[in-house]
């Protein structure tokens, strides 16, 4: 097991080398002079070849990608006199558009969206899985019906519109959740205001996700209630709770667990609507504004972020798996 | 697109501008709680869709909105906008300095003096120094980017071969570009006069003097890039957080009304949240969820009939024409041909554009150039474009757009393949409203066989456009006048120098021939002759179609049940922000 | 021997969208202790379903059920189509076991062995634990499990198909149970192997004294352990009688096309297979006379059209072997002897 997870971890840091190098090249390859970006309108070629030499852009791309990836263990220092500082380690660049190293921009965002990521995950794995479970149990009663109608409710609504929905109806016209005005709060300093700022953003998240993990959950109950070892368990005399809630939800899990492994990562990734309608400073409007704004420190950093996020997922799923699976035990 | 924040330049306009302004200002609220005398304390709270302002460095800024916020606040200037309904509003008054300017030297020399008392918010003292070394930053063109550009246009400063002024900033180590700066702008032995040498006459320069250009920066607490998100103040409030959620802005203590003649402060705490949702926004002003809270922006042009029609809305409400020019800029340098740049504009349907953001009750009139009517001695209908132009259909005038994209089908083939197959790309400012307005957009153009694509950018929407490397084929734009007089309209918009020049004119054969009367006008010192003169300009502008032009616009502002004396601010082209005060 | 498991004319039908299936149409039987009965037939018959029938396994909602199947526990007689579904569960593993068709599917995956094995007797002795892994070893260990005490900790795919189904058999007999079910308990498996899971089914018969209903289509298997032979076609039983009975003077026309179709080495050196033409017919729409009818080559020797028109009933000269046809008995046993000359020559 343990050389298993040494194995991954070195493969894990390969890969995240492997893509750094490729997102790399293909900005490099982008019909964007990066000089020219960083200056503002009244821009002479005098100040865009002064850029490109400041910030490094005349060297070959091997070295930039080298200062690149030395600037992340050693830090990098920009501008000159008065206006000179430095980006410590690990840095990420330095955005001219945020006024802010790429780092602590992101320092700033992550917390944001993994709670983000998190919370929803919860809800709309108990939601989903529990919906599922049920509609499987009760197939074709009014409870299956019922919960395929909110399946096709949420995978159907987008998010923007459950989001707006829940954010004028709940919060502006019922004042049911205070409207959030100081914005993100650790859990740790107000898990009152963490709950209320994080409730209906999970909710909005959990809504959609929910009604495919019900979807998904279904149909997995129902695939395994028809597999011989739960013919078996009942042969057995095993209680039927305990056949659904054991025998089946044992086999259901695993894959359960990689598709949230993967879902979970993917919403690292960026859950653009929803933080725009909550208004969640998190890494999917930073992504989305540095896009705009080809802000390409940035984009660089959020596209290696989400990279490492979901080859840690596959890692982890994998770990979990073998955990789960005895099948794939090594 | 109706509800592009445009780039709000303030507008000063005459006083026979003003007066017309003053009558349509019916629908416009200078409230009933103007009776009640205003009260000090409470949160004041700014409903932002963006995810933050495009800047906060004075010597930066360039959005007239975010100027009018900054300067009421935060930023003392030299002068400044009286701060008061009306067509007052648009007189100049002192604020570091003790007068509104001196000038001699057939207006080459504009000397100032600042009054004792003025503070930074560490205390230190205001001094010509401090503002000396705030208007050396705008010369340092790699750190300070955006911004007017009029200082490094007019300080007598030598240029080099390429013209750029030999002078870099403060932040390269260069003797003798500085000594070059510190003759143009000097300041005298007691520290309190400064002194600007232009190379030539500028009558109006003291209306430079309200911008953040000219204003004071220490040296010891200037970080280059990184002011933009922490500058100083010298107002009566301070930043106490710029985060990506908020800006929160608490009382300078070092600030004494007895130093400032210009600010009266009221609200304890002065907050803009970021990134609230256009439409969430509304629903909070509408259901006076936050009574303490101002939308920063417009309200959705699709809630307006609800803002006013609603009764309880009454005093929460303004709508008033506004000091600017709406219009796309063509990127000249993407799209040269000048018959597809045409067809553009005759395909497009105006008229859809204009009933979707309210009609002409709140989205104004179809522009006829660039120079708005409440500019009024300059401005005449063009007869090129817009209503009074032979050719000119609301609705679109599809048989001459296409008539020109079968000349462009020969003349410019390379072009024409660009506009039918790839597509046009517009920047243009995120909204929910582009929702509705991409479809009309791309179906009106779609007539004449034009296709477009849009970018929608969600934040730092001009400094973008504005970087030639990252502008689109067009890009939507706004703009006013900085002051009375079109020399800050023509130039800024279309010579080489302009300071929002975006249309990347200079490779069109016609531009050379224009800057050149541009020249002959911005010498021209007799009013009526130079104003003549603009008339023309704009006209020959509009025959270049360097921009499409689409409206002239209407502004409206609303905001919640606590916030009393509002009123709009005639030359900022926005509600008096330093003004507003918590009724509760 | 006493009677543990009596089977009174059960009916088992699935209503589907299609229509009715009736999988089961009134199947009788008795089994007794020490005694294996197989049920034999083609894949549709009802063969499973009447296993399943007595394990009280199929869904009561989806499924209509009448007749009767009593099952004796201890002193006492249940009737699994009337029994809540709390009392069958509380049979199910104890008093009657089933081992089933594919040992490879039919453990947990993820699931220890012992686990497995000790769940069945702790849903039956709640709180056991200890006993229920002693007993689970101890079972392991009859089945002919080496090192059980080891393999108990391993999972289903460390251990092969022969191996899985003595898995299964162990399992079933963690509760002694007098009723063991076995469904096709060979036919995924290895010719070899097949023996060794018959002689080991056939030596816990005889230490556990078990009544075995043994399912299956192979009629080489039936040869070797069963005592009585149900053959099923269409749902229903179509001959019965003890085992020699049915194999040596078969009396209905599908025994014989069944036993004319077991590939035999023959003393010639030949191969000889003939398989009974046609299909078995849609469980929906039946015919209305004999099942069997459409591919039976003996409707002539009966009288008139009386094999399209009416189902035969369940007859025999002899009361211990009975079957359905409508061809006089002398008849068929004189066609019939001809036929088996053949296929035993």
């Amino acid at each position: 097991m343990l050389n298993f997870i040494v194995r991954r971890i070195i493969f894990a840091i390969i890969t995240l080398l492997a893509v750094s190098a490729v997102v790399f090249a293909i900005f490099s390859l982008l019909p964007f002079d990066p000089a020219a970006l960083t200056c503002g309108q009244r821009c002479t070629d005098q100040i865009i070849e002064g850029n490109r030499i400041k910030l490094g852009f005349d060297k070959p791309i091997y070295i930039q990608y080298w200062l690149f990836l030395t600037g992340i263990f050693l830090g990098r220092s920009y501008g000159e006199g008065a206006a000179a500082f430095t980006c410590p380690a690990p840095s990420f660049g330095y955005s001219f558009n945020e006024n802010e190293c790429v780092t602590s921009l992101l320092t700033e965002a992550l917390p944001v969206t993994v709670n983000l990521a998190l919370g929803a995950l919860i809800i709309w794995l108990v939601a989903g899985v529990s919906l599922g479970v049920i509609a499987a149990r009760f197939r074709g009663r009014w409870a299956d019906t019922t919960s395929s109608v909110f399946v096709l409710l949420g995978t159907s609504l987008p998010t923007f519109v459950t989001g707006l929905a829940l954010l004028i109806w709940v919060t502006i016209k019922w004042k049911l959740v205070p409207l959030s005005v100081i914005g993100y709060t650790p859990f740790l300093e107000n898990p009152v205001k963490f709950l209320q700022f994080f409730i209906l953003p999970w909710i909005t998240l959990a809504i959609a996700y929910a009604a495919l993990y019900t979807r998904f959950t279904r149909a997995a109950v129902l695939e395994i209630l028809g597999e011989d070892y739960i013919r078996t368990a009942r042969a057995k005399g095993v209680k039927e709770r305990a056949v659904l809630l054991k025998h089946t939800m044992r086999a259901v899990f695993a894959p359960i667990i990689t598709l949230a492994g993967l879902d979970f990562a993917g919403l690292i990734g960026g859950a653009i609507i929803t933080e725009t309608i909550f208004n969640l400073p998190g890494l999917g409007r930073l992504t989305l504004r540095s896009v705009t704004e080809f802000d390409l420190s940035i984009v660089l950093a959020t596209t290696l972020l989400a990279a490492s996020v979901v080859i840690i997922m596959n890692l982890i799923i994998d770990m979990l798996y073998a955990v789960l699976d005895p099948r794939v035990r090594v | 697109m109706s509800n592009i924040s445009a780039l709000r330049r303030a507008v000063v306009v005459t006083a026979a501008g003003a007066l017309a302004l003053s009558t349509v200002m019916v629908a416009g609220a200078t409230s009933a709680s103007a009776a009640v005398t205003p009260r000090a304390g409470g949160i004041l709270t700014f409903l932002e869709h963006t995810p933050r302002l495009d800047h906060y460095d004075p010597s930066r800024i360039y959005t007239g909105r975010d100027l009018a916020f900054m300067n009421s606040f935060m930023t003392r200037t030299l002068v400044a906008y009286n701060p008061v309904p009306g067509a007052a509003g648009a007189n100049l008054v002192p604020d570091l300095a003790t007068n509104t300017g001196v000038p001699s030297n057939s207006a080459k020399t504009w000397k100032f003096t600042l009054r004792p008392g003025s503070t930074f918010e560490d205390g230190v003292k205001v001094t010509c120094e401090s503002v000396q070394y705030g208007v050396s930053r705008v010369f340092a063109t790699d750190v300070i980017t955006d911004g007017p550009g009029y200082l490094q246009a007019w300080l007598d400063i030598p240029k080099d071969a390429e013209g750029n002024s030999v002078f870099k900033g403060p932040y390269k180590k260069d003797a003798a570009g500085l000594a070059a700066f510190k003759k143009a702008v000097s300041c005298s032995k007691d520290n309190r006069t400064i002194t600007f040498q232009l190379n030539k006459s500028v009558a109006d320069f003291n209306y430079l003097a309200t911008y953040g250009v000219i204003s004071p920066v220490q040296a010891s607490k200037d970080t280059g890039d990184k002011y933009d998100l922490r500058p100083q103040s010298t107002g009566p409030y301070k930043i106490e957080e710029n985060s990506k959620t908020q800006m929160k802005l608490v009382r300078n203590t070092k600030w004494s009304k007895a130093s400032d003649p210009v600010r009266t402060p009221y609200p304890d705490e002065v907050v803009i949240l970021f990134g609230y949702d256009e439409e969430v926004i509304d629903q909070i002003i509408l259901g006076d969820t936050i009574p303490t809270a101002v939308s920063f922006g417009e309200p959705l042009s699709t809630n307006n009939d609800k803002f006013f029609s609603e009764a309880s809305m009454k005093n929460r409400r303004m709508n008033n024409p506004d000091p600017y020019a709406r219009y796309f800029a063509f990127n000249v340098k993407a799209m040269p041909c000048l018959e597809i740049r045409q067809a553009m504009y005759y395909s497009r349907n105006a008229k859809a554009l204009l009933d979707y953001a309210g009609g002409p009750t709140y989205a104004g009139s179809y522009a006829t150039g660039v120079i708005s009517p409440l500019l009024a001695i300059d401005y005449t209908p063009t007869k090129v474009v817009g209503p009074g132009s032979a050719d000119f259909i609301p609705e679109g005038n599809i048989p001459k757009a296409k008539a020109l994209m079968e000349v462009a089908k020969t003349k410019c083939p390379a072009d024409y393949k660009k506009a039918t197959e790839t597509g046009i790309k517009i920047d243009v400012r995120q909204s929910v409203a582009l929702n509705d307005t991409i479809p009309i957009d791309t179906a009106a153009y779609a007539r004449a066989g034009i296709k477009v694509t849009f970018n929608p950018i969600s934040s730092g929407y001009y400094p973008t456009v504005m970087n030639p490397e990252k502008q689109s084929d067009l890009s939507a734009s706004g703009w006013g006048a900085d002051w009375a007089n079109a020399s800050t309209v023509i130039p800024e918009l279309f010579a080489s120098y302009g300071g929002f020049n975006i249309s990347q004119n200079l490779g069109d054969p016609a531009q050379k021939a224009f800057e050149d009367k541009v020249n002959i006008a911005m010498k021209t010192t007799d009013r009526a002759a130079q104003s003549k003169m603009w008339k023309a300009l704009d006209a020959e502008a509009m025959k270049a179609f360097w921009v499409l032009p689409t409206i002239f616009g209407k502004a409206q502002f609303v905001w919640g049940s606590q916030v009393a004396g509002v009123f709009f601010w005639v030359p900022q082209g926005n509600p008096a922000f330093g003004k507003m005060w918590i009724n509760n | 021997m006493s009677q543990i498991l009596t089977v009174n004319d059960l009916h088992v039908a699935f209503p589907t969208d299609d229509g009715l299936v009736r999988a089961v149409d009134g199947v009788s039987l008795t089994l007794s202790q020490g005694e294996t009965i197989a049920i034999v037939g083609e894949s549709g018959s009802g063969k499973t379903v009447t296993g399943l029938s007595v394990m009280g396994l199929h869904k009561k909602g989806a499924t209509q059920i009448s007749g009767s199947v009593l099952l004796k526990d201890g002193d006492r007689t249940v009737d699994i189509v009337t029994a809540s579904d709390e009392e069958i569960r509380q049979l199910r593993g104890r008093a009657v076991a089933m081992i089933f068709q594919d040992p490879m599917s039919s453990l947990h995956p993820y699931y220890r062995i012992g686990n497995q094995l000790a769940e069945g007797y702790l849903v039956h002795n709640p709180g056991q634990k200890k006993q229920a892994h002693a007993r689970a070893i101890e079972m392991l260990d009859l089945v002919g499990i080496a090192e059980p005490a080891q393999r108990a900790d391993e999972y289903p795919h460390q251990f092969s198909g022969g191996m899985r189904q003595r898995v299964m058999i162990a399992m079933a007999l963690m509760n002694s149970p007098r009723v063991l079910i076995a469904d096709e308990p060979t036919t995924a498996l290895d010719v070899t192997v097949q023996a060794q899971i018959l002689i080991l089914l056939k030596s816990i018969q005889k230490e556990f004294n078990m009544g075995i209903l043994l399912i299956t289509h192979d009629l080489g298997v039936v040869a070797q352990v069963a005592d009585k032979v149900s053959v099923m076609y269409a749902g229903r039983v179509i001959e019965q009688g003890a085992a020699d009975d049915v194999f040596y003077t078969p009396k209905a026309p599908y025994t014989l096309g069944l036993l004319k179709s077991v590939p035999r080495i023959s003393t010639h050196g030949s191969a000889r297979l003939k398989a009974i033409p046609g299909q078995p017919p849609s469980m929906i729409n039946l015919p209305t006379g004999c099942a069997f009818a459409p591919r039976c080559e003996y409707t002539s020797d009966a009288l008139g059209d009386i094999c399209a028109t009416d189902r035969p009933a369940l007859l025999g000269t002899d009361s211990m072997h009975l079957s359905r046809c409508h061809v006089a008995e002398p008849t068929r046993d004189r066609l019939f002897v001809k036929e088996l000359k053949e296929v035993r020559s």
